[in-house]
């Protein structure tokens, strides 16, 4: 039996004239497990809110065509009416849990069924069976780490007790031990819900899905089972989808299977042996940094680093390993009412470990994650000066360059604001990089980026650092840090308990509940023979 | 000459009222205080125990009594209930940060209210037939016809009206600082205000803290890429309130793009899926909180009865 059915959908954002979705026919049969796939902005939120009845109850546009849950027309239910049907969770977990306990995040949905106490009881403890966060119980939301928050806030989706269940990128903004639980729990309720995930990371959802579609400028343009999907893969790429390269050797090997070990073996056997990615060395040490950092009661950071000119070093760890912490350390960001601190920070063997921000700011540089916070001016071009008009600096050069390297020339007038999510932030790295200041820090610049966005910041990165610039960054992406860093840094409990290439650093990461990309084993304790070009 | 100093010096007095609070808050307390009293922290003391309902009661019953009641009412129950932030997590702390922004809130109201009451008023409200005219602006200044001077009397009124607004946000900031936006939920849902509505300030309250939290970020981002570089410290105050400003949009936009989110959030877990909701965690009024609403609720009738008696009238001329 069908419970999803879509024909001849159609809709268009209000006041854009353009069709964000065109869907002529889609029909998912109850039980059933579906990847929906694409790269951002390819319309993927949209469908799954037609089908949650987000559009057109919330999200206002013209909409023509029928979607139909369990043979109703969702334009005719509440959103209300819909959620006893299908459970929604978001990518952002923080902008998803509204009560500060845990156990009250939970109770929430189904206190506003109506239920009564008992009921309300057996759904928590039913739903809490099913994720497993019986040690969460007792704790303020404000005090969960990213991951911990999300499975709160998938908890309390379940406590709905839906029928059929949509993940939005549930794991773009937590941890990889965070998705690690999610991708459990996901495999657990195979079968028994009709799962539909929309999600990236296409090979770690593969395991417990039946299908896979993707949506590409709005339109489905592939719909297939997952065991097709070998034969794909240059499609999906094709489409910007991240394929692990175990995948794109077992299809051009004719294998059919993309298990790691076996597609190593088999090149092995055929003579190829992959590229290794280049590392750099650099110049001489240019940031050498060491902070502790206290709460009441403990430790949070006990951290050296160091980093050499013109090399792109990634910081790795758990959520709550400290990463954040350290990097704020390092600017001068921490309040003073929160943390007892103290940190020695040498750049080019010049201590600012006391100066104040404006002054550090000349040192070091730095990308939050929240970098639309600091787009203050009313074009392009003005936020890419400000950092030089802010510190009389003329450097016309730079600025072509930079222009040149981030594509600004274009949208150079438009207001920051009112840009995509890449161009923003483009623009954010842009004018970070115009202050001239030589070391740039970045909190987690991968989350909630596709595949197409994460390879294009790696190559800017790249570039950067070719003109000389050193790059510290925060991220959760272990293949990205295989790519496109030079060193890597394990941080774990505050300490950095490894610093060196991410070839050995993925040697031991495991331990640290930070899984190595699937590129590392492929390439483990192999000669360079021949490279292969993707 | 004296021309352009009166200018200079009006100016400067005008805009004094204005700065003054900002510089105040902003260079002892930083953006982050304000998120510090804005936002609930679990602790285990006498207000965190009481029910939010009687909570409210109290803001309510503050603000009615230092409506009504002769200014120094307001003056004792505003200082009285600062030193009770004492009882709160970090109480130290809370109560420098509840000092700065009474005394911000006295000098913004004195400073709104001064030049601008009429001595008809001042007169009556202070009984005195003598002005002590302390600053004349020039003509430019005239406010659709009336010519603002400055006067100790003005001063003092202004002084007077302040502690009212001063009792009552320092009062409101207890209900904020101690209890959840869960708990307000279900004590106005108890009071039988409407669900949207309650929704809208507990969301409201889940995002104030974060506004702060968004705009301390935005600031010190604008610090790091130069505003104020190379200036003097005394200045960083006014270098602040510029990147406070600066970064009111960028906050604004950041906070709606996650506004919609929390929308979402809410709707696709029923909520408004009918007219009433029911309660896991019950919120109960224990024996403390009968006598608070007792005391609370006397507070407001013994005012009541001296304001018909004559003692302590707001608004003496009237009588």
């Amino acid at each position: 039996m069908n419970v999803i059915e879509i024909d001849n959908l159609k809709f268009s954002y209000l006041g854009q004239d353009e069709t964000a979705l065109e869907v002529e026919h889609l029909s998912i049969a109850e039980g059933e497990s579906v990847l929906i796939t694409g790269k951002s902005g390819s319309g993927k939120s949209t469908l799954i809110q037609c089908i949650n009845g987000i559009i057109p109850h919330v999200t206002a546009g013209r909409l023509s065509g029928s979607v139909r849950l369990k043979g109703e027309d969702v334009s005719g239910m509440t959103v209300a009416g819909i959620s006893r049907t299908v459970g929604t969770l978001l990518q952002d977990p923080e902008r998803q849990v509204l009560n500060y306990k845990v156990i009250e995040e939970i109770a929430f949905g189904p206190e506003n069924l109506n239920c009564n106490r008992d009921e309300i009881e057996r759904r928590l403890h039913a739903a809490v069976d099913q994720t497993g966060i019986e040690d969460l119980m007792e704790r303020d939301t404000d005090t969960l780490s990213g991951g911990e928050m999300q499975r709160v806030a998938l908890t309390s989706v379940m406590a709905m007790e839906p029928e059929i269940l949509i993940l939005d990128e549930p794991t773009s903004n937590i941890d990889p031990e965070g998705t690690e639980r999610i991708f459990q729990f996901l495999h657990k309720q195979k079968g028994k819900k009709t799962l539909l995930v929309v999600e990236h990371k296409v090979e770690r959802a593969l395991p417990f899905v039946d299908r896979i579609i993707v949506v590409d400028s709005g339109r489905i343009v592939l719909d297939i089972p997952k065991e097709n999907m070998l034969e794909m893969v240059q499609t999906l790429l094709d489409k910007g989808i991240e394929i692990p390269e175990e995948f794109l050797y077992a299809s051009k090997l004719g294998l059919r299977t993309a298990d790691v070990e076996t597609v190593r073996s088999e090149l092995f056997r055929a003579g190829i042996s992959l590229h290794s990615h280049a590392r750099r060395s650099g110049g001489g040490d240019i940031l050498e940094a060491y902070s502790t950092v206290r709460v009441p009661g403990r430790t949070i950071v006990d951290a050296a680093l160091k980093a050499r000119k013109g090399t792109i070093v990634a910081i790795m760890g758990k959520n709550g390993a400290g990463k954040s912490t350290f990097l704020n350390s390092m600017l001068g960001l921490l309040g003073k009412n929160e943390f007892t601190f103290s940190s020695t920070i040498k750049v080019d063997g010049v201590d600012i470990s006391e100066s104040d921000l404006s002054t550090r700011g000349t040192y070091v540089t730095y990308l939050p994650q929240s970098f639309d916070l600091m787009l203050i001016n009313r074009t392009v071009e003005r936020e890419v000066k400000y950092s030089m008009k802010k510190r009389r600096i003329r450097n016309d050069e730079l600025l072509r360059t930079i222009f040149d390297v981030f594509a600004l020339y274009e949208i150079r007038a438009a207001d920051p604001l009112r840009l995509s999510m890449g161009q923003r932030r483009r623009v954010s790295m842009a004018s970070i990089l115009a202050s001239e200041v030589r070391i740039v820090l970045m909190d987690e610049p991968t989350s909630g980026q596709d595949f197409y966005h994460k390879d294009r910041l790696g190559k800017e990165l790249r570039m950067i650092t070719e003109m000389g610039y050193t790059v510290i960054v925060v991220t959760h992406d272990a293949r990205f840090v295989y790519r496109y860093a030079d060193e890597l840094a394990i941080m774990h409990d505050g300490k950095i308990v490894f610093q060196g290439l991410p070839e050995d650093g993925f040697e031991i990461s495991a331990q640290y509940g930070i899984l190595p990309p699937s590129d590392h084993f492929l390439r483990r304790n192999e000669k360079i023979v021949e490279s292969v070009a993707i | 000459m004296n021309y352009i100093m009166d200018s200079i010096i009006s100016w400067f007095i005008f805009l004094f009222g204005v700065a003054a609070p900002f510089y105040l808050i902003l260079g002892a307390i930083g953006i982050g205080g304000f998120r510090e009293i804005t936002k609930y922290e679990a602790h285990d003391s006498f207000y965190y125990r009481l029910n939010p309902a009687i909570k409210i009661v109290f803001s309510v019953a503050v603000m009615i009594i230092a409506s009504m009641m002769i200014w120094w009412i307001g003056a004792v129950l505003a200082l009285g209930i600062l030193a009770s932030y004492a009882s709160l997590k970090n109480g130290r702390r809370k109560v420098f940060i509840g000092s700065m922004f009474l005394i911000s809130i006295i000098i913004g109201t004195t400073w709104s209210y001064a030049p601008l009451t009429p001595p008809s008023i001042l007169f009556e409200a202070l009984r005195s037939q003598n002005l002590l005219n302390l600053w004349k602006w020039p003509s430019y200044f005239a406010v659709m016809g009336y010519q603002p001077y400055l006067t100790l009397q003005g001063l003092i009124y202004g002084m007077q009206i302040s502690f009212r607004f001063a009792a009552v946000t320092i009062a409101a900031l207890i209900l904020v600082m101690t209890t959840t936006p869960s708990q307000i939920l279900k004590a106005l849902h108890k009071l039988r205000i409407p669900d949207p509505i309650v929704f809208s300030l507990m969301v409201a309250m889940k995002s104030v803290p974060m506004v702060f939290q968004s705009l301390d970020a935005s600031v010190k981002m604008q610090m790091l890429r130069g505003l104020g570089s190379g200036r003097r410290k005394f200045l960083k105050p006014i270098f602040l309130l510029i990147a406070g400003i600066s970064a009111i949009v960028p906050t604004i936009v950041h906070l709606m793009r996650g506004a919609k989110d929390i929308a979402i959030s809410a709707d696709t877990r029923g909520f408004r899926a009918y007219n009433h909701r029911t309660y896991f965690v019950d919120i109960p009024m224990t024996r403390t909180d009968y006598y608070m609403l007792a005391v609370f609720l006397a507070g407001v009738g013994v005012a009541g009865i001296m304001l018909a008696l004559g003692f302590g009238r707001a608004i003496p001329y009237i009588s």
